[in-house]
This record gives structure tokens, sequence and C-alpha cells, in this order.
């Protein structure tokens, strides 16, 4: 048996691909195979490439236009569109353009005028889409595919080393992770839940067994002021953070797509119904609360 | 399998992923996890026939009794192996020739005296499972008294690359040989051999994340002793050649937690036989553990172009078995599935009636149509 790591940078974030292979089993080509699949998500769906379909999407609101999609997209599309239902709506792709008001760089909190003034712009329910188009009927509305394509490019990569013939390996899309296998001799891949607070420490170590993983918290691009934190997660409805929520959630399911957008869903949430959604929801979580207290049935 | 407990917004988000191309490959083609056990009993039993139909009076007809037991295990990684075993006991009369009174309508002669016969089939069956797809090979034997038959089959399946298609082939040939018993009724040979060979495709599309269409197409080809041994007079081609068409649709409901499935099929022959048959089946989910199932087939059927009730012996084929007749059928029934942990409990019953007058097709009407009860308990156990 052979262990291999491979690390490269992809979708705004490190990825690393940990494989144990069999003879027979040309890791190379597996490995090849799944950063491609990676890069092609990222070409294909990043809002900060010009040449994006997602580009093409946001380009055309407003025109009159609708853009022709193929089924991966209206796979996507529909997807979103279950997890914005499911969610009453806090799950939503356009919600994205909140962000001209929110720069989570600059350490400024925005003037409410300029939120309430992008509300008009979110609102998944807006959108027209079917199999074959999809269309943002108000000019300056954008499709972020950001709270999905992560995740989507760890299940996709995962799964093309399942076709190379790999049985065990670990794809972490910075923290979106999909699991082929279990390592040798364990009973899932051991992944540390970082401390919301100690960059570089983990909270919790969980084992991760087949299967998809997500976190979704604001030790990264959250804003501090005054004492208090503001998520880069940002509520549809209102355009602001939510401020009672959890601090972090990390979810397993069978797909990293379910995982991360329920996790999405829980920090949007305010805590007890954040905490109650996940424990209905009947996954496997682990979430952080503002106090540091860890919730959740991975404990 | 794991059985489905999951919360409703769980269910949704998971089948709306499942439907995204890349997760079609993941429910790659996989052997049974662990050994399943079953066994079964079922009852096959014809109604008696009338004695306005019959000389001689009402009198019993056909029954067979049937005992099976099953295995299924998981034999590697991606190999899995079934053994069938069937054990089946014949009893009763069944027509013997028809004949007319002159100014009466045609009545059957049964053949009288009860025929017992018991008939023991093993089947063994090894499947492999690749990524996009799995095939079986099965060897069958089947020995009764008077009858004794051995056949091959292979078939396979293969999902398209979105995982939303699978085609399906099978072929089979069987090689069978046929020693009458002699004794209740004079036969139409001592000794014959036949051997049926036959070809299927398919092809299975999931539309939507609620529905599914399938169509498939079959031939059959049939060679050697095609009479029926202990039918008076019984003369049949020694060839037949058979081809089939059919399609079926699957949608379902998600707030009545339940299926329909409904499913046409036509066949058409060279000994001029046609039929048309129309499935319509409810599979109505209570909970996780229970499926209570009520359908309903009709059926019609054009004679065969050698069949008569009287016999012409100058005509170089005859027969004048009702199955070869013109009619229409209707069989329904329903069928109850019960799991409790590791065991689950299969009920069925099913009630098959014919007349001439609900086929499409008419024809001579045959005396000896049949109508009979089918019912059956299964029980089965997985080694979990």
């Amino acid at each position: 048996m052979q262990r291999i790591e491979h690390s490269f940078k992809a979708m705004g974030g490190p990825c690393r691909l940990r494989l144990e292979t069999n003879e027979g089993v040309d890791a190379t080509v597996a490995i090849a195979a799944a950063t491609e699949e990676i890069q092609r998500l990222e070409h294909k769906y990043s809002r900060y490439l010009d040449s994006s379909l997602t580009s093409k999407i946001n380009r055309a609101a407003g025109t009159g236009t609708p853009v022709s999609i193929d089924d991966e997209t209206a796979g996507l599309l529909n997807y979103a569109n279950t997890a914005w239902r499911e969610s009453d709506g806090l799950f939503d792709l356009t919600s994205g353009v909140l962000r001209r008001a929110w720069d989570f760089k600059s350490g400024r909190c925005p003037e409410q005028s300029e939120v309430v003034a992008l509300l008009p712009l979110v609102g998944w329910e807006l959108v027209q889409w079917d199999i074959n188009s999809v269309y943002l009927p108000r000019p300056r509305m954008e499709l972020d595919f950001g709270g999905c394509v992560k995740e989507y490019a760890a299940d996709s990569a995962a799964m093309q080393l399942r076709r190379h013939g790999v049985s065990s390996a670990l794809v972490d899309l910075s923290g979106d992770m999909a699991a082929v296998g279990t390592p040798a001799g364990l009973e899932g891949w051991p992944v540390g839940i970082r401390h919301p607070e100690k960059k570089d420490a983990a909270i919790a170590q969980v084992w991760f067994p087949e299967g998809g993983l997500a976190s979704s918290g604001d030790y990264e691009r959250c804003l501090e002021i005054d004492n208090q934190r503001y998520s880069h997660i940002l509520h549809p409805l209102t355009g602001w953070p939510t401020t009672q929520g959890l601090v972090a959630v990390t979810v397993m399911a069978q797909q990293c797509l379910v995982a991360g957008s329920s996790a999405t869903i829980a920090m949007l949430k305010p805590l007890d119904e954040a905490l109650q959604w996940l424990n209905e929801l009947g996954l496997p979580w682990l979430a952080i609360d503002g106090e540091l207290e860890c919730h959740g049935s991975l404990r | 399998m794991a059985r489905d407990d999951r919360n409703p917004t769980l269910l949704a988000l998971t089948s709306s992923a499942l439907l995204l191309p890349v997760y079609q490959g993941a429910s790659a083609d996989a052997p049974p996890e662990f050994t399943e056990v079953g066994v079964r009993y079922s009852r096959y039993k014809e109604d008696d026939i009338l004695g306005r139909n019959a000389f001689g009076g009402g009198s019993e007809r056909y029954k067979i009794d049937v005992a099976q037991f099953r295995m299924l295990a998981p034999v590697a990684d991606d190999w899995s192996f079934a053994l069938d075993v069937a054990w089946e006991d014949m009893s009763g009369a069944s027509p013997w020739f028809v004949g007319q009174v002159a100014g009466q309508s045609p009545k059957v002669i049964m053949s009288g005296a009860s025929i017992e016969d018991t008939r023991t089939e093993v089947s063994g069956t090894t499947r492999y499972y690749y990524d996009r797809g799995n095939a079986g090979l099965s060897l069958t034997y089947s020995d009764e008294n008077d009858y004794e038959s051995k056949a091959i089959a292979l078939d396979g399946a293969l999902n398209s690359d979105d995982g939303m298609t699978t085609y399906s082939a099978a072929i089979s040939t069987a090689d069978d040989h046929i020693d009458p018993t002699q004794g209740s009724v004079p036969t139409n040979t001592l000794s014959a051999t036949k051997d049926v060979s036959s070809a299927w495709v398919g092809v299975t599309r999931i539309v939507s994340q609620r529905a599914l269409v399938r169509f498939g197409v079959s031939y059959t080809y049939r060679e050697g002793f095609l009479t029926d041994p202990y039918k008076y007079k019984d003369r049949r081609p020694d060839e037949r050649k058979e081809w089939t068409v059919g399609a079926g649709y699957r949608y379902f409901f998600e707030e009545q937690n339940a299926a329909v499935h409904i499913d046409y099929r036509y066949f058409n022959d060279d000994w001029d036989v046609q039929s048309h048959t129309v499935d319509v089946a409810w599979y109505q989910n209570f909970g996780q553990d229970t499926i209570v199932t009520p359908f309903i087939r009709y059926y019609t059927q054009h004679e065969a172009e050698f069949f008569s009730n009287l016999l012409d012996e100058q005509a170089r084929y005859f027969a004048d078995d009702y199955r070869l007749a013109a009619f229409g059928a209707f069989s329904y029934g329903v069928r109850l599935s019960h799991e409790l942990g590791n065991w689950s409990v299969n009920l069925d019953a099913e009630r098959y009636r014919t007349d001439e007058s609900w086929g499409v097709f008419s024809g001579e009407v045959s005396p000896g149509l049949v109508d009979f009860w089918r019912y059956g308990v299964g029980l089965n156990y997985v080694f979990r």
C-alpha cells in the first residue's frame, strides 16, 4: 500500500488530496482526474472569472435574454431550489450580491441604507429557471454558486478517484471534504475541527467515515466591530449576518453538498432554532456556540 | 440497505442532490451486503370445470402446491451467489380433448384419472457487479416424472454515464426432454425433445425525480416437439417464433407515499397468436416497513391459426387447447409485505378469471377456459 498526498490551491483556498492506493492503481492518473475535475468546476462556476457560466448568467441579468444551461447546472439549480424551500428562504443563491455592502476586509460596518438598497436584488423566488435555461429578471442581480459548488466539487473529485479505482481517499477543499472509504485499519478519517478563536488549534476531533463533511463558521472572513462578531454568512431577508447564532458548525452526510447546505442553513438560524433543526435533521453534527460550548451528536 | 427513516428535509435535500449527474455514478451497482434466506409456500388452484362445459359432468381441475427456498449471499466484494430450489406437487385433471354432440355446444372430455406429478427445480445464479452495472450467469435444472429441462441464461445491465439510463440484455437457452407418463391417457409421443432460445433487450430511463419509463423487446425461438403429449390429436408445428414489445411507467406520489406502476405488453408469434396485456399496480407504503399492493391485469388473446374445437383429420396442424383460443382475462389481487427487524413476511392472493366475451379478438369459444386462485406466503431473513 502506498500513501500519497497532493496539495494545491483552488476555489479560493488550500486543497488537499490524500490517497491510500493498492498496487495496480495509478495514483497519478487518479489525482490528475480529480484535480482537473475541481478546476473544471471552478472555471465553470467561479464568479471571479469573466469566462465562467456564472459571469455569463450575471451579465445577462435584466437584459431579457435567458442563458442556456446544461444538465449539471440545472441539477445544481434544482438542488438550490430544494435547499431554499426546505430552509424557508435562508439558503439563497442570489444573496451573494449583499457583499457589495459588506466588505469584510475593511473592518467597516455598512450603513443600513446601503444594505436596504441591495435587498430588492436578493430573492431566489425571482429567478426564472428550468432545465434548459436560467434568467435573472432584475439588472445587477447575481447568482453565486459559492454556496454549493465547493462542496459539489469535493463530491465530484471523490467520484473521479473512485472511477480510477481508488478505494481509500480524502478530498479536502479548505474544509469541505469528501471521503472514499476509510484509511487502512481505521474507522474513519481523523478530522480536526478548528477552534473558532485559536488559529491552527483544534477544538475537537471527529472520525469521518465515507461520505461528505462540511463546516461553516465565523473564523474566516468575519468582521469584529465593538466586540460584536459579524459572520460572513449574510441573511437573505435582512441583509445582515445572524449575530445570535452559532459560531461554527460541522455536518456529515452522504454527500458533501448536503452537509454543506445543512451547515449553512444552521448558521443562519438563531441558536436554539439551529440546534433543534440540526437535531431533527438526523445527520451527525457538531456545533459551537458563542460561549465556545460544543453541541451535537459528534461530541 | 439502510432503511429510510430520515427526516423529510434531509430526504428532500438528498433526493435533489442525487439527481445531479455526478451522484448517479455513486449509486454503482453493489452486491448484497448480507446473506438472505427465504422460504415460500404457494398454491395454484383451478376452479372446477362446470357441468355444461364437460362431458361426464363437472370435475375438479389442476392444482399445484409449490414450496420454494432461496438463498442470496455476497461472495466477494463484487460477486454474489443465489441458490433457488422449488418443489412442486401437481395433481388433478386437465382437458383431454373437445367433442361436440350434434345440436349442442362443444364440451371437453377431461383426462379422468388424476394426474400426479412432482417437479424439482434447482437454479444457481452468480452475479458480478461492476462500476456501472452487473452481469449474471444462471444454470437451471428441472426434473419431473415426464419432463427434464436444462437451461442456461446470461444477463447484463449497463448504466449510462449520468446514471439516468440503464440498458439491459439477456439471452437464454433451454434443452428439454419429454417422456410422457403412460397410463392415464394415450400420449402423442413416447419420447421427444425441444429447444427454446430467447433474447431480450431493454432500456430504463429515470425521467424525473419521481418518474421512470422502461421499454423492452424480446424474441423467443422454440424448436422440436411443441405438441402437448397429453392432448388427443394435438399436432402443432415444430417451430414457433415469438416477439414481444413492452413498455412501463412508474410514478411516485410523494404526498400519498405511494407509487403507481403501469405496464403494457404486446405479444405476437408465427402461429397467429397475438395478445395484449395491461398491468396496473398501486404500491402503497405505510410507514417504512409495510407495503400493500393491489393490482389488476387485463389480458386478451387472438387464437392460433390451427385452433379449433372440431377435429379436422385432414389439417396438418390441430389444437383444441383452450390456451390457444381467443379469450379475455382479468386477474386482480393484493400483495402485502411487512418488515420486522431482520425478518420480512410476504402474503399475496390473486384471482384470475377468463371469458371469451372479454376479449377484443373474436374466435371459436373454447369450453375449456380456466379460472383460478393463486395465493402464497413467504418469509425472509437477513443475517445482519
